[in-house]
């Protein structure tokens, strides 16, 4: 009378609603971009002509007409949306908005830890909002407030209370209102399904099991015929590399070491590469985890393996071939460190990858949706439900330039280098 | 946890026929994020035209306009209760649990609501009740659509005079109820308000586990969980007495107290205060020692509620007997193995199931023949008002569950 892992995972909304094939991922990837790059023209083109229209009719002088909201100087600086009457407005691309996600998650993963969340929390948030990402464009909604946001929501849906003064209080210039204010939209972009199925217990779980059978206990499925004294010679005489022939035998002790040092280092990746990829949406839990502790140590994994499936199967095969893809989708992520890699390597690559994100972030600028810029406006709108069409068109054009300035304010503060208040450690 | 070693497919395995136009690329990414089956998904592309919705928005909206909502079923602590149905087919009844709006909540959508969604969007199971769907409506009020539940729960129904049942009934519902805590457990869900009122019936007599608003998932060790969970007379000696690290086993004492309730048609132990619940509860178990509880005295409250207390010793078998006949002996030795004061030696929810009990004649009524009563329209405000809020950070709650009393006069 035991469920196994997998009868659990199949009824899971993960499994139901946020699993897919690459080709599904990329298409779905490919329409948000669309749609979203359509309205932000769309809106683009409307400001204008609301604007063209009110300097039609204002017999304004120069200086009039440089305060007149809205109205750009030309150069677009200072996140506007470029003036050229008819010009298109340059919108991102699919694979520049991957990279704003994976660079929102990055960022969400350091506000976690700045916080002293515990990493499910964490992990859970950040899979909202690479949820949340797949059906809404960057262009539509930035990610400072939407990643903040979704940590505090992951901290609700993880059993954990935390007020909303409390979490802004954490931020500099930040408002509980502004907390609160996508928390609907992103619950709705959610399908409101909470629960996330992280691999870290897995982890625990094989962890534990390949500890038993180092001591000598191993229970063995119906399929292996290994008691537990060849079971434990086998694996202490595992080599560190697949494909050599088995080492000497060492000692339990020693043993010991060389499975804390794999699960630590698979933990690593599941709190970094895992979280930060695509591995959630292309794989259950227990196949992210199985390629995490294959990158860490391969022998062993493959010893585990066999201790669970017969290595003749088909499903052993095919199974394997899975997790090494999934390694593989792990291991290509920046965070991912091996003894292979060379530091010099890393940091220019590191150095590459921030001055691409500035540059993504300033194009960003001249293509956000002025319409999503005021979240908390918008939070209260809905609540009244009261956005009336056009009559709030001038209001909202005096505003536009305010928010504009406004959001160009908290874009620095969220991706500049102060992101908490008094930059120390949280406990 | 174990690792299994069978193929986790995905639904759509990687080489699957892609849809090439977009209007298809568009329905599949709808049916994809779409809870419910079966209904076609809004063809309206999100383009300016479309008011300025998100494509969640109008997902939402679709959802919404699928159900239409009708008279007042019941209100609990942070819900009101409405029946329901679909709009295409008004005799596909459901119920829609509208949450309140809390003016001084000041932290967004509230906990047991969340709570609430999250598991029972995970949970599939004959015994417990169906999440249909969630919307939010425009002014931003979350509803869940659940299967509706027209038959009263298993409180209204020992309540209920009328109704005369026997050992075979009381079998046949406490197996349902403890097939649903046994499912929970196996998901890694505590429910933590199991009782009667939590029990509701479905329309062919089913009993079905409720009200996740109190739900967790069990926590790794060394997390502190809250004990101010579990309506007071359900609530067993370990959180009582202030442990901070429980398991399944909590909810296997709630399961076995209203077990006990069903057999005797009043509430098994009764109290006014948390103090009072643990004396009623010393006063049919026995003060708990060091030999029969290891541990209990390092407990934050031990010594506050036993250090000068004189000793109490267990009932034994004869009070079982002569206030549990229509359990019959086996009954009365599963009721005791799950109202074990020891958390370490009380059942798990897979023990229970395991036990003779259920085998050994007479056989549980089958549903169709079990009795009922009239559905409809419950006096409610009767639920026992409830929970202490689940604040784990460690602020105790100081509106821990008030009790009706007037509900407990017969
Ligand atoms: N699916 C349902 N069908 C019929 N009545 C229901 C249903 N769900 C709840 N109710 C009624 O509403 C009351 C409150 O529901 P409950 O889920 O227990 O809310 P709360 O968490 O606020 O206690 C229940 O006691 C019951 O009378
Ligand atoms: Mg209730």
């Amino acid at each position: 009378m035991k469920l196994s892992e997998d009868d659990i995972y199949r009824t899971s909304t993960q499994y139901k609603h946020w699993s897919f094939t690459p080709a599904q991922l990329a298409a779905q990837r490919q329409k948000t971009n669309l749609v979203a790059a359509e309205r932000v023209k769309a809106n683009v083109a409307r400001q204008r002509a609301t604007r063209a229209k009110q300097l039609d009719t204002a017999s304004a002088s120069e200086s009039d007409r440089a305060n007149t909201p809205g109205i750009e100087n030309g150069n677009g600086e200072g996140g506007s949306t470029p003036a050229r009457p008819g010009g298109e407005v340059e919108c991102l691309t699919v694979a520049e908005e991957m990279k704003l996600v994976d660079v929102f998650c990055e960022r969400a993963l350091e506000l976690g830890a700045f916080c002293g969340f515990p990493i499910e929390v964490t992990a859970t948030g950040i899979q909202f909002l690479r949820r949340f990402y797949l059906y809404n464009s960057p262009m539509t909604y930035e990610g400072q407030n939407i990643s903040r946001t979704c940590i505090f929501l992951a901290n609700k849906t993880e059993g954990i209370h935390v007020t909303a003064e409390e979490y802004a209080a954490k931020f500099s210039n930040v408002t509980s209102d502004q907390v609160l204010a996508p928390e609907y939209l992103i619950v709705q972009a959610l399908r409101f399904n909470f629960d996330v199925r992280h691999p870290f217990r897995g982890l625990k779980g094989a962890h534990l099991e390949l500890w038993e059978i180092a001591k000598g206990k191993f229970a063995p499925l119906p399929h292996d015929s290994r008691t537990g004294e060849a079971a434990q010679a086998e694996m202490l005489a595992l080599p560190t590399k697949t494909g050599e022939p088995a080492g000497k035998r060492v000692s339990v002790n020693e043993f010991e070491k060389r499975l804390t040092a794999t699960y630590n280092a698979a933990s690593a990746v599941l709190k970094t590469a895992a979280l930060l990829t695509d591995a959630y949406f292309l794989y259950p839990p227990s196949q992210i985890m199985l390629a995490a502790h294959l990158l860490a140590d391969e022998p062993l994994t493959l010893f585990y393996l066999s201790t669970k499936l017969p290595p003749s199967s088909p499903i052993h095969a095919k199974l394997l071939s899975t997790i090494r893809a999934c390694a593989t989708l792990l291991s290509s992520h920046r965070s991912f460190t091996s003894s292979s890699t060379i530091k010099e390597e890393k940091e220019a690559r590191d150095k590459k990858e921030k001055s691409a994100v500035a540059a993504l972030i300033k194009k960003l600028r001249h293509c956000r949706d002025p319409d999503k810029l005021d979240l908390v406006q918008l939070n209260q709108a809905h609540k009244r439900d009261a956005v009336q069409d056009g009559s709030l068109e001038e209001q909202k054009a005096k505003r536009r330039k305010l928010e504009r300035e406004k959001a160009k304010k908290e874009a620095d503060d969220f991706w500049g280098p102060e992101l908490p208040k008094n930059g120390a450690k949280a406990g | 946890m174990t690792f299994s070693p069978v193929l986790s497919p995905r639904p759509n395995p990687p080489g699957t026929k892609m849809a090439t136009n977009a209007t298809a690329a568009k329905a599949k990414a709808l049916a994809i994020l779409n809870n419910s089956r079966a209904v076609p998904s809004p063809s309206v592309a999100s383009t300016p035209g479309d008011g300025g919705l998100d494509l969640a928005e109008q997902m939402n909206d679709e959802v919404r306009r699928r159900f239409v909502s009708g008279t007042r079923l019941g209100e609990g602590t942070y819900a009101i209760v409405y029946s329901g149905h679909y709009r295409h087919d008004p005799s596909k009844l459901v119920a829609i649990k509208k949450i309140k709006l809390n003016a001084d909540f000041k932290d967004g959508i509230a906990m047991d609501a969340i709570r609430e969604i999250k598991f029972l969007s995970e949970l599939s199971h004959p015994n417990i009740i169906q999440l249909h769907a969630v919307f939010s409506t425009k002014d931003q009020n979350i509803s869940l659509v659940l299967e509706h539940l027209p038959l009263g729960d298993l409180e209204m129904l020992w309540k209920n005079h009328s109704i005369s049942y026997g050992g075979a009934d009381i079998k046949s519902w406490a197996n349902m109820l403890c097939q649903a805590v046994w499912f929970c457990h196996e998901n890694y869900v505590l429910h933590r308000d199991i009782k009667g009122n939590n029990l509701l019936i479905s329309a062919d007599g089913t009993v079905k586990l409720a009200d996740f608003g109190l739900a967790r998932s069990f926590a790794d060790p060394g997390r502190d969980m809250t004990c101010n969970v579990i309506t007071r007379f359900y609530r067993p000696p370990e959180l009582l007495l202030g442990c901070r690290h429980y398991g399944g086993c909590v909810d296997v004492w709630s399961t076995g107290c209203v077990i006990a309730e069903l057999a005797i048609r009043e509430f098994f132990l009764p109290s006014e205060t948390d103090i009072q619940q643990l004396s009623v509860i010393c006063d049919v178990f026995g003060i708990p020692t060091e030999e029969t509880w290891p541990g209990v005295s390092k407990l934050r409250h031990y010594e506050a509620s036993f250090g000068a207390a004189a000793p109490k010793h267990p009932h034994g078998i004869n009070y079982w007997k002569q206030r549990f006949p229509l359990l019959g002996e086996d009954g009365i030795d599963l009721l005791r193995g799950m109202l074990r004061m020891d958390p370490m030696k009380r059942l798990s929810a897979t023990q229970v199931l395991q036990h003779p009990y259920w085998t050994n004649a007479p056989r549980p009524t089958k549903k169709e023949n079990l009795p009922k009563q009239g559905g409809g329209e419950k006096t409610m405000g009767e639920d026992l008002k409830r929970r202490g809020g689940e604040i784990e950070t460690g602020r105790l709650d100081k509106v821990a569950r008030k009790l009706d009393f007037g509900a407990m006069k017969k």
